[in-house]
């Protein structure tokens, strides 16, 4: 199964991601990767991607059309609006979609990443171990940035999915192979075909997938910082308690908060000498401004950290929309764990 | 000190200042943990004055590891000798447009400040503030300005940087506060080779002219 697809419309931020680019922070690369890992990966059970890489996609969503051949593709994360050659799709969902078919993605209720995921490898080189685009380092994806209308995107087999042929047959049927020209003429006639919820996809239910789920409300978690010991015990219980709001200046690589109930506003922040940071730290910016860092984050930082977001609310932070509200409530390391340990799929 | 960030990673911090000695331990460190490994962890940075090491909390407990890096800690780990490279620099002029400036403020000609300036090797003091960057120190006292009152948006990759004692290197155009002195050919960042970055901390450069 290949396919040759043109991005119609992309909306900002719309940017082919793998599971990340690991291990190269000391060469002053952070590593990428889906901003809500789970949904990236819930989407790409849905399409029988494996390892391959997807594309991730922002509020206003993308529209594609396939130039060639045909592609099953999945998607999930937040809510959007789906359709196909305008018929209403479900959201999350999968179809088969062949050449002259078109996907649209337009903004939706909830969230602000949405993944589409492949049955099959997008054709964009591995640069450091990865096709993850990093926006900061301005590699991996296509040229290192972000897509936009006009661009071509091929699909192809990838190398899992060629040694595991069982997976497209519990998809697409007995024999794919043999039934691919009926498939194609049944999307023609019929419009694509679109898995009810629930059915079985690549040997995997809409209902497992769905268990992945993390839970959508609530306080975020964290582990208390590097320099929460620079704040006051008077300011640690203000930040565990006072509401925060997600700004509009949200990006890849950080999420400033609204400081409404200003916790940290009379503060006076020092500098600190650098130190390496990671995903979900919460710095407190000179002016009293809280960022949270995203997965293209800076590498080093100097800013006072009170806290950390665990991986296991990463994802659901990601999705908050500007002008959303959110408490912060600490959790312990072993509390922490246990719950990525339940989280992963 | 080992402390915990977040619910995958620990730092090991050696000061909280920049200094030299707090430095050559975090390097020191860094070097020891991956000759000798430490079953679990999957990552190691050395940074200015600390070492962030990642591991997966669904194969190891954070107990054991921080118990392994206590164990580590109880040596005395060697400085890895480091790799020399000789970095050729075009210094002033368009390449480095403050190099007139940081030499009146150090009371000195420009062509003094050069010599002094490429007397002695520097150490790569750390590396990852961006692709390829690397912080070299330290130049002696006499030699030592704060940055610029202003942040340059943009500077080109292979810019020489000059402020609080070191002497850095940009790869990538990035924003800066420090002093431009020159700019390299020298390139230390290229996404086609494995590893990416050529210099490591503890590695050691020395400047001349081009």
């Amino acid at each position: 199964m290949t396919a040759t697809l043109v991005i119609e419309r992309a909306g900002p931020l719309t940017t082919i991601q793998d599971a990340g680019r690991f291990g190269y922070l000391a060469h002053g690369i952070s590593a990428s990767g889906p901003m809500d890992g789970s949904a990236y990966r819930r989407a790409g059970l849905l399409a029988g991607s494996g390892e391959a890489a997807g594309v991730e996609f922002s509020m206003l969503g993308v529209e594609l059309t396939v130039a060639e051949g045909e592609a099953v593709m999945g998607w999930d994360g937040g809510t959007f609006e789906v359709s196909i050659n305008g018929r209403t799709q479900s959201w999350p969902g999968s179809a088969l979609l062949a050449a002259g078919d078109r996907l649209s993605i337009s903004a939706g209720t909830g969230g602000n990443y949405g993944y589409l995921r492949f049955g099959g490898d997008i054709d964009v080189p591995v640069v450091i171990g990865s096709r993850a685009t990093s926006m900061r380092a301005r590699i991996g994806g296509l040229e290192g940035r972000v897509l936009r209308a006009g661009d071509r995107l091929a699909i192809v087999a990838d190398r899992l999915s060629a040694h595991h042929p069982a997976k497209h047959h519990a998809a697409l049927g007995p024999d794919p192979r043999a039934g691919a020209r009926a498939t194609v003429a049944a999307i023609r006639d019929r419009g694509p075909r679109v898995r009810p919820e629930g059915s079985a996809a690549f040997g995997v239910t809409l209902g497992d997938a769905a268990a992945g789920q993390q839970k959508t409300d609530g306080p975020i978690r964290f582990i208390w910082g590097l320099h929460a010991e620079v704040f006051s015990a008077e300011l640690r219980e203000k930040f565990v308690t006072s509401p925060f709001r997600i700004s509009s200046m949200m990006d890849r690589m950080g999420v400033r908060l609204r400081d409404e109930a200003r916790v940290f506003a009379e503060e006076r922040i020092l500098s600190l000498v650098s130190d390496p940071v990671v995903v979900g730290d919460i710095q407190i910016l000179g002016d009293g401004t809280p960022i949270v860092l995203g997965r293209d984050h800076q590498p080093t930082g100097g800013y006072p950290r009170i806290g950390t977001i665990i991986s296991a609310d990463l994802d659901r932070f990601f999705q908050l929309r500007p002008n959303a509200e959110l408490v912060f409530a600490p959790v312990g390391l072993d509390h922490a764990q246990a719950l990525l340990r339940s989280a992963i799929l | 000190m080992v402390q915990t960030l977040g619910d995958s990673t620990i730092l090991v911090r050696f000061g909280s200042r920049l200094d030299e000695n707090a430095n050559r331990r975090a390097i020191g460190f860094a070097a020891a943990l991956e000759s000798d490994g430490i079953a679990g962890i999957v990552e190691i940075v050395p940074s200015l004055v600390s070492v962030l090491l990642r591991y997966d909390p669904l194969i190891s407990r954070h107990q054991d590891i921080e118990g392994e890096i206590r164990l580590l800690l109880h040596g005395v780990p060697e400085e890895r000798a480091g790799a020399a490279h000789r970095i050729g620099v075009r210094f002033g002029g368009e390449a480095g447009p403050d190099l007139e400036e940081v030499a009146g403020l150090l009371r000195l000609s420009p062509e003094e400040f050069v010599a002094r300036h490429n007397a002695l090797p520097l150490r790569v003091l750390a590396t990852g503030f961006a692709p390829g960057f690397v912080y070299g120190g330290f130049h002696p006292e006499a030699l030592t300005l704060p940055r610029r009152d202003t942040v340059r948006p943009l500077v080109p990759a292979g810019s020489v940087l000059f402020a609080a004692g070191q002497t850095a290197i940009t790869a990538t155009d990035i924003p800066t506060g420090w002093h431009v002195i020159g700019h390299t050919d020298f390139a230390n960042f290229a996404p086609d080779a494995e590893p990416p970055t050529r210099l490591r901390a503890g590695d050691s450069i020395s400047f001349e002219v081009a």
